[in-house]
């Protein structure tokens, strides 16, 4: 099969494409074939010149930590959990996440996802359980990975500078459920950063790997501002 | 204000930062990447506490049982502050807002794993660390706010600045700007997990090589118990890594076979009994090995709908990286490095020999022994973190300046022309090399011969690392930190050649009896090439 790969050497470098052979192996993840890849002794392109290895991020290679998400034939996954044998047609095409900055070939800077949070100052600090707390959401809403696959699909989330996105919903929902003091001004925060922006096309439910019913967190938000 | 730089931010480093920031102090937390890709979200099944005397259970049970599971060389005296501050950290851990599975009584809920007097295990349902890390980044980022804790991504520990026995911070490679740095800080706290590297695929997460113990014992900081590695017996493999099989499989009735003449040969129960499945992890890994077979794992009698019931995650994860549905077929199951019980040495407050510098977490070697008991190493990440954390906050030794700067610039002299040229063997590779060495040699039974033979290896290993380059298209950080790597697996390898004895996770058919001379913590120390093992029969990291 054929892999593409939108590649880029250093931040400031232009990015290119670049295609490569590989066997498919129908048990591979994606990122089993990037290692595979990249353990050539000398990688070479689909015309035989030879590539630098190819950067990508990984840290469980199992889909708890949300290093490896980038964008596979079009659509934003984890590398880890992405079976060639799922994948349509004998080319694959990888690229980084196209929402946050690249910093090298699939690796890129997702602390706009922190930063956004710390502007808010979203954060428990006296910890007091609402009586319309559900454990279940909480327990699911904390599982969130920050991989940020649900920015990436959202057709409302630009680059984080006012909308911030369904996993901004969840972590206020978590805030809002057990914080006896920053209650008001998250939900201030959650009107402006989220509610207003939101389209409710849903698509990060579907794309979310925990699945996280972010439907459900918004449904609580809402209620509790009645 | 005192300044503290974390070097890792998994459940160690967050609950370090945490603990400083409200003792006032500034703290830097470094690490490549945000908190969430930390091993720490890998962890399953629960953090270990007594919180209710109800059902019989005590501190002084859980103390003993730590002990007893370790062996007796862990410090008795670090123990009973690890399970007596348990009950208090549970609770700062729910009121951080740590999602608890509770009972029908509205309680935190406990279970036993092996090796428990008694039932004393929280968790979150299957996601205890990931639980407990969402509840802690929200704190930090509090602090963060407050401009008490400050956060340094892409940047990678390098070397610790230690000068006449005291450290002053510390060299980082900052990813950013593909340079060393120097962050100068009055307390430098190692955080940086495991060892993983030195055997390639693993449970755990890349991210943790052991390079920093490496480097820092080449700084003569000294390292305890590294021939202590142990192995979870139920493990899937893929071809990346060995996928953890909860121990929860067999805790349901999971027996373990292999198949001799056509015929199932249950070999665990032959031997130990009706519930020989669930000896304690050294034993069944052992067992494993010695049958020389393929094992198995079979759940099927439970049928589908219980296994959805009660094991959901281990089902998913069998069909989603193996295609095994297990409510029909058996689990192809192999031992795998899990935990490293050996790695810095620390004295009771969690300092090393040298001055200002302290390990917490998975990195350091404090409170297990020569075998750790499942849910005690959250416990002791949290604990050890608090604990760093109030030494510094009550030292009142004076900290001074000094300057590093030619030395920084002496390094980036060094790895500047490392890693300028192509290089057709990439010293990458030495890892791939070390850790099928280690695999062969350091396994689950060992002897002098094999022992020997590894360091033969990793010696010649050493000899080249140093001449060749780097991969320039790679991080340079995968290039530099093998000579650490490698420095460790001869660490653990020349520890467990030292231990004529089998106590815990080190078993050696040559010695395979405990002794009770060898009743001590194993300590290894760097002196100019030299690695200078000692048992620390006087407990001078018992104080
Ligand atoms: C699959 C699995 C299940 C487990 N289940 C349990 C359980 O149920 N209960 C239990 O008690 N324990 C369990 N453990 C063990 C437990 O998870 C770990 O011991 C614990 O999380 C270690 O925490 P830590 O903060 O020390 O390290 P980690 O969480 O590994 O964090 C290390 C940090 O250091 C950083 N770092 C590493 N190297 C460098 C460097 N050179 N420079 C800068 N930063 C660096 C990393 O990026 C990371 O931020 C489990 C382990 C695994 C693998
Ligand atoms: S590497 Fe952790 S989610 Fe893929």
């Amino acid at each position: 099969m054929k892999v593409r790969i939108l590649r880029k050497q250093s931040p400031t470098a232009e990015p290119y494409w670049q295609e490569f052979l590989y066997e498919k192996k129908d048990n591979r993840t994606v990122a089993g074939m990037l290692d595979e890849l990249n353990y050539k002794d000398n990688l070479k392109d689909i015309n035989g010149n030879p590539a630098p290895g190819i950067q990508w991020e990984c840290s469980c290679l199992q889909g708890m930590c949300g290093g490896c998400a980038m964008v596979i034939n079009g659509k934003p996954a984890l590398a880890c959990e992405t079976f060639l044998r799922d994948l349509k047609g004998d080319t694959v095409t990888i690229e980084p996440l196209k929402k946050f900055f690249t910093v090298a070939d699939l690796v890129v800077d997702r602390s706009v996802i922190s930063e956004n949070l710390k502007k808010v100052n979203a954060c428990i600090e006296e910890y007091k359980l609402s009586d319309k707390a559900d454990h279940e959401q909480m327990y699911s809403a904390a599982k969130c990975l920050k991989c940020g696959l649900c920015l990436e699909v959202c057709p409302n989330y630009k680059d984080g500078r006012n909308f911030f996105g369904a996993l901004f919903a969840n972590d206020c929902y978590l805030i809002a459920s057990r914080s006896g003091t920053q209650k008001e001004e998250i939900m201030e925060s959650y009107d402006s950063h989220f509610a207003k922006g939101c389209s409710k096309s849903l698509s990060c439910e579907d794309v979310c790997p925990m699945k996280i019913p972010t439907l459900a967190s918004i449904a609580r938000m809402n209620r509790r501002k009645l | 204000m005192k300044k503290v730089c974390i070097v890792g931010s998994g459940i160690a480093g967050l609950s370090c930062a945490i603990e400083c920031a409200e003792r006032g102090m500034e703290v830097i937390l470094v690490s490549p990447f945000p908190s969430e890709r930390a091993q720490s979200v890998l962890a399953a099944g629960g953090i270990n506490a007594v919180l209710s005397s109800e059902g019989g259970d005590s501190i002084e049970s859980h103390i003993e049982d730590t002990l007893k599971g370790g062996c007796y060389i862990a410090g008795k005296e670090s123990v009973k502050g690890l399970c007596e501050d348990a009950p208090e950290i549970i609770k700062k851990l729910e009121k951080l807002g740590t999602v608890f599975s509770t009972g029908e009584n509205g309680k935190i809920a406990q279970r036993a794993f092996g090796g428990q007097s008694y039932n004393r295990t929280c968790y979150c349902g299957s996601a205890t660390g990931k639980q407990i890390v969402t509840a802690l980044v929200m704190e930090c980022r509090r602090y963060e706010g407050l401009g008490l804790i400050q956060r340094r991504l892409w940047t990678d520990f390098y070397k610790a600045l230690i000068k006449d026995g005291k450290c002053y911070g510390s060299v980082f490679f900052n990813e950013a700007r593909m340079d060393l740095e120097i962050i100068y800080a009055d307390y430098l706290v190692m955080a940086t997990g495991g060892q993983n590297a030195l055997f390639g695929k693993t449970t755990g997460s890349t991210l943790c090589d052991g390079y920093a113990q490496g480097r820092l014992f080449l700084q003569g900081v000294e390292l305890k118990n590294a021939e202590f590695i142990q192995y979870h017996p139920t493990t899937l493999e893929t071809q990346q890594k060995m996928l953890l099989v909860s121990e929860a499989v067999r805790g349901e009735g999971g027996r373990l076979y292999y198949v001799e003449d056509g015929k199932r040969v249950y070999f665990m129960e032959d031997l130990y009994g009706e519930k020989g499945n669930l000896m304690p992890r050294d034993i069944v890994s052992r067992t494993m090995e010695r049958t020389g077979k393929e094992i198995y794992l079979d759940i099927t009698f439970l049928g589908k709908k219980e296994i959805l019931k009660r094991i959901p995650e281990v089902y998913d994860l069998c069909l989603k990286y193996r295609g095994i549905d297990i409510s029909r077929e058996s689990i192809p199951v192999s031992p795998s490095v899990h935990f490293f019980m050996g790695g810095i040495a620390v004295r009771n407050n969690h300092e090393t020999n040298i001055k200002n510098l302290y390990a917490i977490g998975e990195c350091a070697s404090i409170y297990h022994g020569a075998n750790r008991l499942g849910g005690n190493s959250l416990l002791a990440a949290v604990h050890g973190g608090r604990v760093a954390a109030e030494s510094i906050s009550e030292d009142k030794s004076e900290t001074d300046v000094k300057n590093f700067e030619k030395d920084l610039e002496e390094e980036r002299r060094k790895l500047s022309t490392r890693w300028a040229s192509e290089s057709e063997f990439p010293v990458v590779y030495l890892e791939d090399l070390v850790a099928e060495t280690l695999k062969e040699d350091l396994g689950i039974v060992r002897d002098e011969e094999r022992l020997l033979n590894g360091l033969k290896d990793v010696d010649y290993y050493l000899s080249v690392v140093e001449k060749l380059k780097y991969d320039k298209s790679e991080m340079p950080y995968l290039g530099f930190s093998v000579t650490g790597i490698l420095t460790l697996a001869k660490v653990a390898l020349t520890c467990a050649l030292f231990r004529k004895e089998s106590r815990g996770a080190h078993y050696r058919s040559d010695y395979p009896e405990t002794k009770e001379e060898w009743q001590a913590a194993t300590i290894i120390s760097y002196d100019d090439g030299k690695f200078n093992v000692r048992l620390d029969s006087e407990n001078v990291y018992e104080s």
